[in-house]
């Protein structure tokens, strides 16, 4: 019922598209960039503008990632929630509930994969080829050493409520700077990226939790 | 004159007769009308096709290399149809909820007022004047902390956090799959209901015609594809493709039949009049079938053609009789009536049996072939009779035909025997070293061979829904609040087995379920929220959001006003809600239906299915259904065969009072059997239902080739020579016209049917091959000095 109703609401808009030519170079090159980064870190600060809300939520969080796929995400200081990544399994913690679930990817997000709302899934893609394959983009701008990729999943479930992803990247470094989902409703949730550090060492506990005292809900039919 | 008048007020009682029978004939295409309905997969899957497969809705497939092609095809169609009203009542190319989000409130306050009252009351008290705004904060909290895009936008446009309150197990819970688009976009389905119920399989072909010439008028993106798939699609295609095979099947046996003939006599005019005579009994025996059988299902169709084929035998034999005949008609008919009788009573008494089974598609085609061969019989005796010798006084002398000269022949017969022998040999030899043909019973051999509603119902499930490993749970009940107990029983039984890891996941419909108890006790709490709704939006306001946060609240709440006056089991009504319920509720006066999905864990299909198996509720498949007929049909086939033939014993024992010749008799149906199954062996045919039904035709019909020889031999003082001679060439008509018969409808488009003739043919050649050369021989080894039998 959930997921139906969840689509309903989003519903109202219809997505943009765009026919210009564009300069993929830069994008092809952060792209290609990708292999270089095994690990990540950043500060972020999280703006959720919704529809139904007169004034933006904003929330700071932190993240980090290592390759292939471990991936520690926090939101709130100090953090109310916590998404740890270890392969496919996702734990999805509320420190102050002393709550937790477990999850597969495939039921992160509504239409499945590890499109949460909140996040981003890293890495985007693993070459120009498969990101393609996975993203129509719509729009391709270069302002200084800031290069910013709209786009949109090709996935048929994500374009019914998704109208747009906006990336925004670093061409010298490579490092986002700001990530952002926009709903057909017109509400957005955009991650400005800080404080980022490219491989530099990360302690494997970080992407452990202690779940002593944490009441554990295994994921369900 | 008097005799004109009889004859004319004969011929119109005939034409009457002929009309009414005809005029009532109907098809039905459902395969499961066939098996026995005591079985709990055809009681299951009967209610299915009954109450959920939408008789009415078209399955139109969009399929395009481009996502955005596929979605302005689907979309095309579905605005061209909807300019159709003659044709279509409604075309859906996307979700109600899509096209009116607002819709979807009145199911969610449905399943709201569903749930135990201690969660309605805290839903309440959470809008209660002291409680709101601690309500709204906790939403907000909630809003900022979620990482769920789910819970964010429906918190957004659901303050009170109303859907806090339900289940969010079950039906609607976990990931959505679409039954509109692929997940890339490039195959995409517009369902297509028809403007009206269709009052027969004529009417739903003609409307798949104008649904396909509408369909073909939108100019479409380059390189779509469409598919035509859903029930009205497999109705036309099936029930066309019965007709088909049922008409070309008795024309193609009709013209065999004059060949054989032809080749034999060379003469025209007998030919004419026999062929009349079986268009005669072909028609007679459909209309009687008309007025006194149901419809017609594929089983019966192939009817027409073994009809045909086992009509002519008793033609040929008035006919040969004829030729050498030199008394009165009066005299020819006394002297065919014993032979005729004989086997004809024999024949429909075996096919008549058939009702003894428990399935009904064999009672069918007992009924249809016994009526069509005691028509035949009493056709051939009293009209055909006549005409045989009214040409046969202006015709010139009959000369013997090849066949006649082949079976006067020593060396013929030799040789005839030597290579029967032979093919016993390797046939036996076959079956010992292949060992028995295998068993499928599988949905495979149920279905049309070529299909186009098939063929899109396969890219349907490789590209949007495949259910092709999943049961389907239904549960039935005399009204909502039995259904809803047997469901939460069924519920409890999957929940059971997926702790078992007997089930990967299911899906009932128990959350969208009215629960009249609760809904009793919830509407006088929920209805009068109404008059707080000024408060409540304000609430709202005050919290932070927009007046469009408050859309849904405010909906539900008038939602639930609107209901106060209405007595339980509520049901939601708008398009949305039928939409989404149609699929897994159905109510009708005195049954009251839901349904569930169940992905079982492979190889625990037989043990889920216990589990859940109960009265009033079933977990079925197709697959489950080929597993319990191969379980139940082989001792259902073993006992009604056992009965015939002991029937046929009987009957055989009374004939021909001789314990030798009822020996010889058993042995060489025996023979006949173990030559079949080597054959089919050798062939690589399996058993399924349909040639299992062969086996039975196979008792009724070949065994008149033993029997008409072993009477032979005893009119001819155990001659076998002259045995052979006078039934060589009769045996030799009837075998070709019968085979032609099966043989015709080895090329129908339903598999089962199709396997029924081939399987049908083979066995009458093998048993005229061992009937008419080593019958004969056997009992001349065995009784050298010419014993009269």
């Amino acid at each position: 019922m959930r997921p139906l109703l969840f689509f309903a609401c989003l519903c109202l808009t219809l997505p943009t598209g765009a026919a210009e030519p564009l300069d993929l170079a830069p994008v092809k090159k952060w792209i290609a960039r990708q292999d270089e980064f095994r690990t990540v870190q950043a500060d972020f600060t999280q703006t959720r503008a919704l529809r139904a809300l007169r004034s933006p939520v904003v929330v700071p969080g932190r993240v980090w990632f290592s390759t292939p796929n471990s991936l520690r995400w926090e939101l709130g200081d100090p953090a109310k929630t916590i998404v740890l990544r270890k392969g496919d399994t996702y734990l999805l913690v509320q420190p102050a509930k002393k709550k937790a679930q477990r999850l597969s990817a495939g039921n992160i997000g509504p239409e499945g994969g590890a499109k949460g709302f909140a996040m981003m899934e890293f890495p985007l893609a693993s070459d120009f080829a498969e990101f393609q394959k996975k993203f129509e983009i719509l729009s391709v701008k270069t302002e200084g050493t800031h290069c910013h990729l709209e786009l949109l999943p090709r996935d048929a479930q994500a374009r019914r409520f998704l109208s747009a992803l906006k990336i925004t990247f670093d061409t010298k470094s490579g490092h986002l700077i700001s990530f952002e989902m926009v709903t057909r409703d017109g509400s957005s949730m955009r991650n400005d990226f800080t404080n980022v550090r490219l491989n530099s060492k990360i302690d494997r506990r970080t992407f452990d939790y202690d779940l002593t005292g944490i009441d554990v809900a295994e994921e369900k039919n | 004159m008097r005799s004109k008048i009889r004859w004319i007020l004969l011929a119109v009682l005939a034409a009457a007769f002929v009309g009414a029978g005809l005029s009532r004939i109907s098809f039905n295409v459902e395969i499961l009308k066939m098996l026995p309905t005591h079985l709990p997969q055809v009681e299951g899957l009967s209610l299915f096709l009954k109450h959920f497969a939408q008789p009415n809705e078209l399955i139109v497939t969009v399929e395009c290399a481009s996502p955005e092609a596929a979605d302005a095809a689907a979309e095309a169609l579905a605005a061209h149809f909807g300019t159709r009203p003659d044709l279509v009542k409604r075309a859906v190319a996307r979700a109600p909820w899509e096209k009116n989000p607002a819709d979807i409130a009145e199911l969610f306050a449905f399943m709201l007022l569903n749930q135990p009252p201690e969660k309605v009351r805290e839903i309440v008290a959470g809008l209660g004047p002291d409680k709101a705004a601690a309500t709204l904060q906790a939403s907000i909290e909630k809003l900022t902390e979620s990482i769920s895009p789910q819970e964010v936008a429906l918190l957004s446009y659901d303050p009170f956090n109303l859907a806090g309150a339900m289940s969010t197990s079950g039906l609607m819970s976990g990931t959505q799959q679409s039954e509109f688009s692929s997940a890339d976009g490039t195959f995409r389905v517009v369902y297509l209901e028809s403007a009206k119920p269709f009052a027969n399989y004529k009417e739903n072909i003609a409307w798949l015609q104008s649904i396909r010439g509408a369909a073909a008028d939108v100019k479409l993106p380059a390189g779509v594809t469409l598919g035509f798939t859903g029930e009205p699609a497999f109705v036309a295609d099936i029930s066309g493709s019965m007709e088909w095979d049922m008409q070309s099947s008795g024309f193609v046996t009709l013209v065999i039949i004059a060949l054989v003939f032809w080749l034999c006599y060379r003469r025209a005019r007998p030919l004419m009049q026999l062929q009349g005579m079986l268009l005669l009994i072909f028609t007679l025996t459909l209309a009687t079938a008309g007025l006194f059988l149901s419809e017609l299902t594929v089983i019966g169709v192939g009817c027409a053609a073994i009809m045909i084929g086992l009509s002519v035998d008793y033609g040929y034999f008035v006919y040969q009789r004829s030729l050498g005949h030199t008394g009165s008609v009066r005299e020819l008919q006394k002297e065919c009536f014993q032979n005729i009788a004989w086997t004809a009573t024999s024949t429909a008494a075996v096919f008549f049996a058939l009702n003894l089974s428990s399935l009904p598609g064999l009672s069918q085609l007992g009924n249809l072939v016994g009526i069509g061969v005691v028509i035949g019989a009493i056709v051939m005796l009293t009209v055909f009779a006549p005409l045989t010798m009214r040409f046969r006084r202006s015709a010139a002398p009959h000369h013997e035909s090849v066949i006649e000269r082949l079976f006067a022949s020593p060396r013929f017969l030799n040789a005839g025997a030597w290579f029967t022998l032979a093919l016993v040999v390797v046939l036996v030899g076959a079956l010992f070293i292949l060992g028995v043909p295998q068993v499928d019973f599988s949905a495979r051999t149920l279905r049309p061979r070529k299909s186009d509603a098939y063929t899109a119902l396969e890219r349907l499930q490789a590209r949007l829904i495949d259910d092709r490993n999943v049961l389907s749970l239904i549960v039935s009940g005399k009204d909502e609040a039995e259904t809803l107990t047997r469901l939460q029983a069924a519920e409890g039984e999957l929940a059971a087995a997926k702790k078992r890891g007997e089930v990967k996941g299911f899906r009932t419909a128990l959350p969208v379920w009215p629960v009249g108890e609760n809904q009793r006790t919830n509407l006088p709490l929920l209805s009068p929220l109404a008059t707080d709704l000024p408060r409540l939006k304000q609430a709202v306001l005050d919290a932070g959001f927009k007046d469009e946060a408050f859309a849904l609240t405010d909906a539900i709440l008038r939602q639930w006003s609107a209901w106060s006056t209405d007595a339980p089991p509520i049901w939601p009504t708008n398009e949305t809600s039928r939409w989404i319920l149609r699929r897994v509720a159905s109510r009708n006066p005195d049954q009251v239906l839901a349904m569930g999905m169940v992905q079982p864990i492979a190889g625990h299909e037989d043990a889920v299915t216990a589990a859940v198996q109960r009265p009033g509720a079933w977990l079925v498949s197709w697959g489950q259904l080929g597993r319990e007929l191969k379980r139940v049909i082989p001792q259902e086939f073993v006992r009604v065969i056992a009965t015939l033939g002991a029937i046929y014993l009987v009957i055989v024992g009374i004939g021909f009072r001789n314990v030798r010749a009822v020996a010889l008799f058993v042995v060489t149906t025996s023979l006949v059997l173990v030559c079949l199954a080597g054959a089919m062996s050798l062939l690589g045919m399996t058993w399924n239902f349909f040639n299992l039904a062969a086996l039975l035709l196979l008792l009724g019909t070949g065994t008149d080739y033993s029997i008409l020889l072993l009477l032979a031999l005893q009119r001819n003082g155990g001659d076998a020579p002259a045995a052979q001679r006078e039934l060589g060439l009769v045996i030799c008509l009837c075998v070709l016209s019968a085979s032609a018969g099966f043989g015709t409808i080895s090329w129908a488009n339903n598999v089962g049917l199709a396997n029924l003739g081939q399987t049908c043919a083979l066995g009458l050649l093998i048993d005229a091959l061992i009937s008419l050369f080593l019958l004969p021989r056997a009992w001349t080894l065995l009784h050298p000095k010419r014993m009269p039998l």
